[in-house]
């Protein structure tokens, strides 16, 4: 089993470099481990794509029609051959994001049809729901690019007023006018990978310039158990073959799409993770592989999918531990509610998914924004998790230790009694050491109710509306005409 | 060659040694020394107040700035003549009785100068009686208290009461401050005015003598 680093030694002094969750000891992810590819010899996988079932078996797997089983053998070839980090870029070519270790970077959602439109107040449940629109796509892109914690871009939800075939890339295509962080794009089959790879390498001046940084990771969704569609298995090998980065979301259902029970859902999610892995090495050996998933549970009382329950962070948490033991980057899910307004149960569940995403070490964690089991979007969500990522972060830097860090001079200078405010000591550390809250409030009740009594939902209005209004564009580089290539 | 801009910003970033070598090389130069102190260490010093009002810079910052901007004007003072400083007025301040606490006090000392008060700084543990004497003595426009303790606060009230009683009420402002006071209690005990931090106490003195 291999060890990432959780362990940090520096001249026989081990530390904590970064506090995390290992929700999963060494012993337990192997069992996950073992018995999936046990899972994946014997039950086997369908595969629905001819051509990925045709390389598969050429490569050694038994297939018989769509149901392929897979050597262990071939499964761990695969394992070996994916690397152990991904480095996405942003627009500019900058490295952006290092999924690697248990970096952790949240970002939105793409799901929801409708949107939340906000009133001044959200606190109260007069919010109107009406369709998502490209309008909603461009602001959710506005606001990943000005949100210092948010690390990458998604839609927020998918429009409705745009051509569905197209609809991706048409998203694609809005996005990434919108801001230079990188873009984790859904996409639903080759055709719009091709166009978006196209749009992609234009920006970034030619494909293998897009291939060295690449700005964008194709993201396809696999949502029932021991089954992979032919549109996610063809663009697996393609965007492995053209060298982009792959992210295979599971979006499975405990005790529905997945067994009942957490151990279960985890190995029926890296048999399908496994399974693609396979493909996307087989079209490219080396290619880019981020995988993880949502997973939720079925919520019988209400008969829906929940987006803010605690199983949600347990088994993402558990996944991306299996992932790290396996050195496979990770995807997540952090930031939904099933809240219906801005209250407390919204703060909660979106603060708790939060935290435990970052902590257990997800490295891309998507969802911020989404009610209703997915289907509603609010982007003022996306700001609040911009600043609980804050706090995240915070917390996961941990108790930093050196000579200086263990304060020996100044606590002899202060003296016993003595007040640490006037010290040099307290002006070089106090900016560093301590999260600076935007929206948080910490005012005296007084000051707090002369400035209006404004609630956490009444400051998360305005605050995103001050960064939309003072948004500027960064334009894409001259002569690049994406609607030429979205069509 | 320094500038005076040089020596705002020196002060602006509560670099000590900076402020003073700056305010010494602008003398050599030949620079009047009221201008040192009002365009290079005063307006240094306004600009982090203004920040601190803002809520972009703290009480740390502060600090450090204000240290600067003694250590440059250490430096200069010497050579002002006596009546090169014009005066918003006279503020005696103090800590009261059984409080020790003077960081904040400090602070609020180094804002007024800075605004252009002449201030008398008793220092911590001053009782109403020390208070009145240094009124009879030195005539202030206000009388600045301090305290962090809520059972020192109390004292505050004590001397307005002794002001009273020796008929020095109606001669002199009273502002008080620190961790536990409010307006309602500034209110409650006819103090003329409180003000939660450093910044806006110079604020508070200045309208208290008509300069705002």
């Amino acid at each position: 089993m291999y060890r990432t680093r959780s362990l940090y030694t520096t001249a026989g002094f081990t530390v904590n470099q970064h506090l995390f969750w290992e929700m999963l000891t060494d012993d337990q992810a192997e069992a996950i481990v073992s018995r999936t590819l046990e899972l994946l010899e014997r039950t086997g996988i369908d595969i629905l794509s001819e051509d990925a079932a045709k390389t598969l078996k050429e490569a050694g797997c038994h297939v018989d029609g769509n149901r392929v089983r897979i050597p262990t053998a071939k499964s761990e070839w695969a394992l070996r051959c994916a690397p152990s980090r991904v480095t996405l870029c942003d627009r500019n070519g900058n490295r952006a994001m290092l999924l690697e270790n248990n970096e952790a970077h949240w970002g939105p959602g793409y799901t929801a049809k409708e949107f939340m439109e906000q009133e001044q107040n959200m606190d109260t449940n007069n919010n109107k729901i009406r369709p998502f629109t490209i309008a909603d796509v461009e602001m959710y892109g506005k606001l990943c690019d000005t949100l210092p914690n948010i690390s990458f871009a998604m839609p927020g939800g998918f429009p409705t007023d745009v051509d569905e075939a197209n609809a991706e890339v048409e998203v694609f295509k809005t996005l990434v006018k919108a801001t230079r962080k990188p873009i984790v794009q859904n996409v639903k089959n080759v055709d719009q990978a091709k166009k978006i790879i196209e749009m992609a390498a234009a920006i970034a001046g030619s494909p293998e310039k897009l291939a060295i940084d690449p700005f964008v990771a194709l993201h396809v969704v696999v949502n029932e158990p021991l089954q992979i569609s032919a549109e996610a298995a063809d663009v697996v090998a393609f965007a492995a073959g053209h060298g982009l980065p792959i992210i295979v979301s599971n979006e499975l259902v405990s005790g529905f799409t997945a067994p009942a029970e957490s151990a279960g859902v985890l190995m029926v999610a890296l048999a399908n993770s496994i399974a693609t892995l396979l493909i996307a090495q087989l079209a490219c050996e080396g290619a880019s592989f981020i995988t993880g998933g949502f997973f939720t549970n079925n919520d019988t009382v209400n008969e829906l999918h929940p987006y803010g329950s605690p199983e949600i962070s347990l088994l993402g948490g558990g996944y991306a531990n299996v992932l790290r033991t396996l050195r496979i980057p990770s995807f997540g899910f952090a930031g939904g509610t099933d809240a219906k307004c801005s209250d407390a149960q919204m703060g909660l569940e979106v603060a708790l998914s939060t935290l435990c995403s970052g902590i257990s070490g997800t490295n891309v964690i998507h969802g911020a924004g989404n009610f209703e089991s997915g289907c509603v979007s609010n982007p003022t969500v996306l700001v609040l998790a911009d600043e609980i990522a804050c706090e995240t972060k915070r917390i996961m830097r941990g108790v930093e230790m050196d000579e200086d860090r263990l304060a020996r001079g100044v606590i002899e200078e202060v003296k016993p009694a003595g007040n640490y405010l006037a010290t040099k000591h307290t002006r070089y550390y106090f900016r560093s050491e301590q999260f600076w809250p935007t929206l948080m409030n910490r005012k005296r009740i007084d000051d707090w109710a002369a400035e209006g009594s404004l609630t956490l939902g009444e400051r998360t209005v305005n605050k995103m509306n001050d960064l939309l209004v003072n948004y500027e564009e960064t334009p894409l580089p001259e002569g690049v005409d994406l609607d030429k290539i979205a069509g | 060659m320094a500038t005076i801009e040089d020596l705002a910003q020196a002060v602006f970033d509560g670099s000590t040694s900076k402020a003073k070598k700056l305010s010494q090389e602008l003398i050599d130069d030949g620079m009047a020394p009221l201008d040192v102190i009002n365009q290079g260490l005063i307006a240094g010093m306004s600009e982090v107040g203004a920040q601190f009002k803002a809520g972009t810079m703290f009480v740390p910052d502060m600090m450090a700035a204000a240290e600067a901007m003694t250590a440059g004007t250490e430096v200069v003072k010497p050579l002002l003549a006596a009546d090169d400083m014009q005066s918003l007025g006279t503020v005696f301040i103090c800590t009261v009785k059984g409080d020790l606490h003077d960081i904040g006090k400090n602070l609020v000392v180094m804002m007024l100068e800075s605004a252009g008060f002449n201030v008398i700084n008793a220092g911590v543990d001053v009782s109403p009686e020390d208070i009145v004497a240094g009124v009879k003595e030195h005539h202030p426009d206000i009388i600045g208290m301090s305290a962090l303790l809520t059972t020192t606060m109390l004292h505050m009230k004590d001397t307005i009461e002794l002001l009273k009683e020796e008929g020095l009420r109606d001669q002199v402002k009273v502002i008080i401050g620190g961790a536990p006071v409010s307006q309602d209690f500034a209110d409650e005990i006819s103090a003329d005015g409180y003000s939660p931090d450093a910044v806006s106490a110079a604020d508070l003195a200045k309208s208290l003598v008509g300069a705002a």
